[in-house]
């Protein structure tokens, strides 16, 4: 099939390097000029750094399936999927209204924009129904590290869809990928729409009072551990999105619950998800102050290790990350930062630059050279079991805050280390 | 003073002046006389009054149209003003000279906002980038809080500040504040800022019951950090934060008090090390201080940029001020119709009269600025005023002043003169009935200065029918000072206007400005009334009969209750 893909985000490339992988002729859309097909890649160097992303497309150009054009010239495909940023609704809206005015044979559109809940309904309005032009809402459940293998062999499918024939064409065009799918739940473009923003407000309660539980665990010396453990052994509660940890970040689940906490307070004066991201950021100098406290309040001149500035283990993204505002609070009260991260490190450089008090190290021993403390922000698997006693040499003082629960406290303690988790005993 | 004796005497000029003055006086005397008998209604009728009574500096006129004069009252004023040399007593407060006679210093607010580029030596030194040194400390302070780096114990970034100061620590900034609310930027969102300043305690203990210690930053702002009420509601504070937190009251007191002092050595003793200080001279008097890092809680409110327009809508009016002459100039033109008022009129109230309630606490700033500075009998050679000084002076924002004390205006006994201050543009963008709003006020104000100033004649038609109690009968004097539009820069020019009013003043009487010896003995007798209260020992043999009778009934009373609980 031929297929336009409007849009610079995450699930725009993912989409087009897997559709183009199966043979569909694919023309990505640029905003820029520049059409020349070296130039074929994602505008975000988050997105570039989704794992495989990038051998996919250099495969699908290789073999011609892939082109790029731009967008208000890229009018002639039968499929338009949309992903585009959250602030680009409006250009979304005027590429469409051209798409009608060019053309009245059927298309199929698939939006997985976050514009907002009847933005999809907004878009089918732009077009002729009658004519078989439809709109379906997919929201994109594609979590940054293991997007392809996500959009590849998607466990269930939400889709927004008011129209048998535009449910058919989009079934023929997911087919190589839907074998696994367990559940598809077909429902309209505004549930769809509702529903993602409802899942992800959901996870984003769980973190959140998880957080708050472990707070509280903290001034009220009880291991949360403990008390999570059983908590996810009660089978209505369960044990995803229940470790707390220094905040949640990343680009595309704020978005969805700023979204969410927006309309909450529109609509319903409901201050729910704002005390969640409010709490959340103060959530991520939760490590910072534990160390603050370690400190008497003084830490001008000490030098200070973070381990792991990705906001999650396994993508390069540092958007919202913990890591951004610790490295600030740390830089406000005159300390020296060590930075390693398996991923992060070029984003980081590139957001701070070169600077006397920022270290940038590769090896994570090195990060901890010296320092008088370590901090661990983002739980890498090479952070899990490093070698302590060649960590408790190369501290001066052997300080950690563990920001993600990845250590035993007593083992830590046995080897001389002063152990701070998040509402660990 | 000296400056101007020994010249006087070395050109044997000192009969000359004197008399030159003393004719001055005596000529507008004669000339009151004849107006006196005149209405402000007739004199209102004069073609062309409005042009030649009203002046202008940048965004700020000054009607005088409607004080009982004319164009040539004011040609004779300034000879006064003339006569008692103020050209050179201008001259010496902007160049840093003793102007403050009785305690040896000068008087340098207009240092304060003087450019970076300027220079100005005062005893060998030059005072401008110490100046500058201060605004850029007070600077970066502002950055960290605005940019949430300024921690509490707990690591907590501070979001709320009370500034703790009293008379001039607190008046001005808390005015800035309240008028200029509407220019806080983004960054400064996140800090509320709070005024305490009574000795009781009772708007600090009011207070704390709200906040969080954890992330409360106190400003003890006190020239001389020995001011008992301010040093009382800080005590209070940190005691307040020492039952908050198991730190060491060392550290406490490091990250959640800033000083703002002329004397570093006594805050330190305090227990606030210098970092957390921002400092000021013994040359910047309490009143004249909040373009001074007094300032800090205006900075915090409404930004580094628009303090920094506060300072430059000053500076322009203090180059106006030292520049323009002197019939136009407008300190001096609303300083000399005060003259007017009080010497030859006989006129010794004075109201200020708001039309926004942003400029809520312009009448309590102004009547420090005015009483504390002119309020006095003694002249700088230590002899008797012969003139009345500083009428008593008091203001409320005008509509709701309307539904207070405007009754006294219009049909009391007493002749009041009135300032009313009032912008011309405000909610531009906004929202209709807001506008309207603003629009109902202004023409409230315009009402009010009519109708004292005309009576009964501003409806025009023969009022000889109405009733005795019906009756206005005008004839109040009052000065309009309409603003282009209320902003930093505006509110800059609008305090410099009346601080430099207040220095022409008191360049016309012969006294100190700068000085308030008059406070002192209060606060000598209040310590040793502390003392014998504390003690319980009275009565007193050296203390009067009414002081010995009141401390019994207290004793008693306190007494009655311990007993009865």
């Amino acid at each position: 099939m031929k297929i336009a893909v409007w849009g610079d985000e995450l699930a725009a490339w993912v989409a087009a390097a897997q559709l183009a992988a199966f043979g569909n002729d694919v023309c990505v859309s640029l905003s820029h000029a520049d059409t020349a097909v070296a130039s074929i890649r994602p505008g975000q160097s988050s997105v570039q750094a989704e794992p495989g992303l990038m051998g996919l497309l250099e495969t699908a150009i290789a073999q011609g399936n892939l082109s790029t054009a731009l967008a208000h010239e890229s009018l002639d495909a039968s499929v338009y999927w949309l992903a585009m940023a959250p602030d680009e609704e409006e250009q979304a809206i005027a590429l469409v209204r051209r798409l009608a005015q060019r053309t009245d044979a059927p298309l199929l559109l698939i939006n997985q924009s976050n514009f907002g809940i009847g933005a999809s309904d907004k878009l089918q309005a732009l077009l002729n129904q009658r004519a078989g032009q439809n709109v379906i809402c997919l929201p994109d459940t594609l979590q940054q590290g293991s997007a392809l293998s996500q959009f590849g062999r998607p466990q269930s499918l939400l889709v927004g869809c008011e129209d048998e024939a535009g449910l058919a064409l989009l079934k023929a065009l997911l087919r190589p990928f839907v074998g696994g799918v367990q559940s598809l739940q077909m429902m309209t473009r505004r549930e769809a729409e509702f529903t993602k923003f409802a899942i992800t407000g959901m996870l984003a309660l769980r973190l959140g009072y998880i957080n708050e539980l472990a707070n509280l665990a903290d001034l009220l010396s009880v291991d949360i551990e403990v008390v999570r453990e059983g908590m996810g052994s009660d089978e209505r509660i369960g044990r995803h999105y229940l470790a707390p940890g220094c905040g949640f970040g990343g680009q595309h689940f704020t978005q969805y619950i700023e979204g969410l906490a927006g309309l909450f307070s529109e609509k319903r004066r409901s201050t729910l998800l704002d005390t969640v991201l409010t709490e959340n950021q103060r959530q991520m100098e939760l490590p910072f102050r534990k160390l603050w406290q370690h400190f008497e309040c003084d830490l001008q001149g000490k030098t200070v290790a973070l381990w792991g500035l990705a906001f999650k283990p396994g993508v390069a993204s540092i958007d919202n990350a913990p890591a951004l505002r610790t490295i600030d609070a740390l830089l406000a009260q005159g300390a020296q930062v060590r930075l390693h991260d398996p991923e992060a490190l070029p984003e980081v450089r590139e957001r701070y630059g070169n600077n006397a008090r920022l270290q940038y190290c590769a090896d994570k021993y090195d990060a901890a050279q010296g320092a008088d403390a370590l901090l661990l922000l983002t739980e890498w698997p090479e952070y899990w079991s490093p070698d302590f006693v060649r960590l408790a040499q190369a501290l001066r003082t052997r300080v950690i805050v563990d920001g993600r629960n990845i250590y035993d406290p007593a083992l830590l303690r046995a080897q001389g280390f002063d152990y701070y988790g998040i509402g660990r005993l | 003073m000296t400056r101007f004796i020994d010249i006087a005497h070395e050109y044997g000029l000192w009969e000359t002046r004197e008399l030159t003055i003393e004719s001055c006086w005596q000529g507008l005397g004669a000339h009151a006389d004849v107006l006196k008998q005149q209405h402000l209604k007739d004199l209102m009728l004069q073609d062309g009054r409005f042009d030649a009574l009203s002046f202008g500096h940048e965004g700020l006129l000054l009607d005088l149209s409607r004080q009982r004069l004319l164009p040539q009252t004011l040609d004779k004023l300034m000879e006064l003003a003339q006569a008692s040399d103020l050209p050179g007593w201008i001259e010496a407060l902007f160049q840093g000279e003793a102007v403050n006679n009785t305690e040896q210093r000068p008087a340098l607010h207009t240092a304060l906002r003087l450019p970076a580029s300027a220079t100005l030596q005062v005893a060998g030194e030059d005072v401008v980038p110490k100046v500058h040194a201060n605004l850029e400390r007070m600077a970066q302070m502002v950055d960290m809080l605005h940019s949430g780096q300024w921690r509490g114990y707990t690591g907590e970034p501070i979001d709320t500040v009370v500034n703790i100061g009293v008379g001039g620590s607190d008046l001005g900034p808390m005015m800035a504040c309240r008028a200029l609310d509407e220019f806080e930027p983004e960054q400064a969102k996140s800090i509320e800022v709070h005024f305490v300043s009574s000795m009781d305690g009772s708007q600090l203990a009011a207070l704390l019951e709200q906040l969080n210690p954890a992330t409360t930053l106190f400003i003890v702002s006190s020239k001389s950090f020995t001011t008992m009420d301010t040093l009382a509601n800080a005590a209070t504070a940190r005691r307040w934060l020492q039952d908050a937190s198991e730190l060491r009251d060392e550290v406490l007191v490091s990250r959640h008090f800033i000083a703002v002092t002329a004397s570093p050595e006594k805050a330190r003793q305090w227990g606030i090390p210098l970092a957390s200080q921002l400092h000021f001279w013994d040359w910047t008097g309490g009143r004249y201080s909040m373009w001074s890092t007094i300032g800090l809680p205006i900075a915090l409110k409404i930004g580094i940029d628009n303090f920094q327009e506060l300072l430059a809508g000053a500076h322009s009016l203090d180059e106006h001020f030292r520049h323009t002459p002197l019939q136009q100039n407008l300190p001096v033109l609303l300083a000399m119709v005060g003259i007017w008022n009080i010497n030859f009129l006989d006129i010794h109230a004075h109201a200020i009269l708001p039309y926004d309630g942003r400029l809520a606490h312009l009448p309590a700033y102004l009547e420090q600025l005015e009483m504390e500075s002119n309020g006095k009998s003694v002249r700088r050679d230590g002899t008797a005023s012969t003139h009345r000084t500083c009428p008593v002076l008091w203001g409320e924002v005008g509509p709701n002043a309307q539904h207070a004390f405007y009754q006294l205006l219009h049909q009391g006994t007493e002749p009041v003169m009135c300032d009313f201050v009032v912008s011309a543009r405000r909610y531009t963008g906004q929202r209709e009935t807001l506008q309207r709003q603003h629009q109902l006020s202004l023409a409230n104000c315009l009402a009010q200065a009519r109708v004292l100033a005309l009576g009964d004649a501003a409806l025009g038609a023969d009022q000889d029918n109405s009733q005795p109690w019906q009756r206005y009968r005008g004839n109040q004097p009052s000065t309009v000072i309409l603003l282009d539009e209320l902003t930093p820069r505006a509110l800059g020019s609008l305090i410099a206007l009346y601080e430099h009013k207040v220095f022409v003043q008191s360049v016309i009487w012969g006294i100190n400005p700068f000085d308030q010896w008059g406070v002192e003995l209060g606060k000598t007798m209040a310590t040793q009334l502390l003392a014998v209260l504390d003690s319980g020992d009275h009565p007193r043999a050296s203390f009067d009969q009414a002081t010995n009778g009141l401390l019994a009934a207290i004793g008693a009373r306190r007494s009655d209750t311990g007993a009865s609980s």
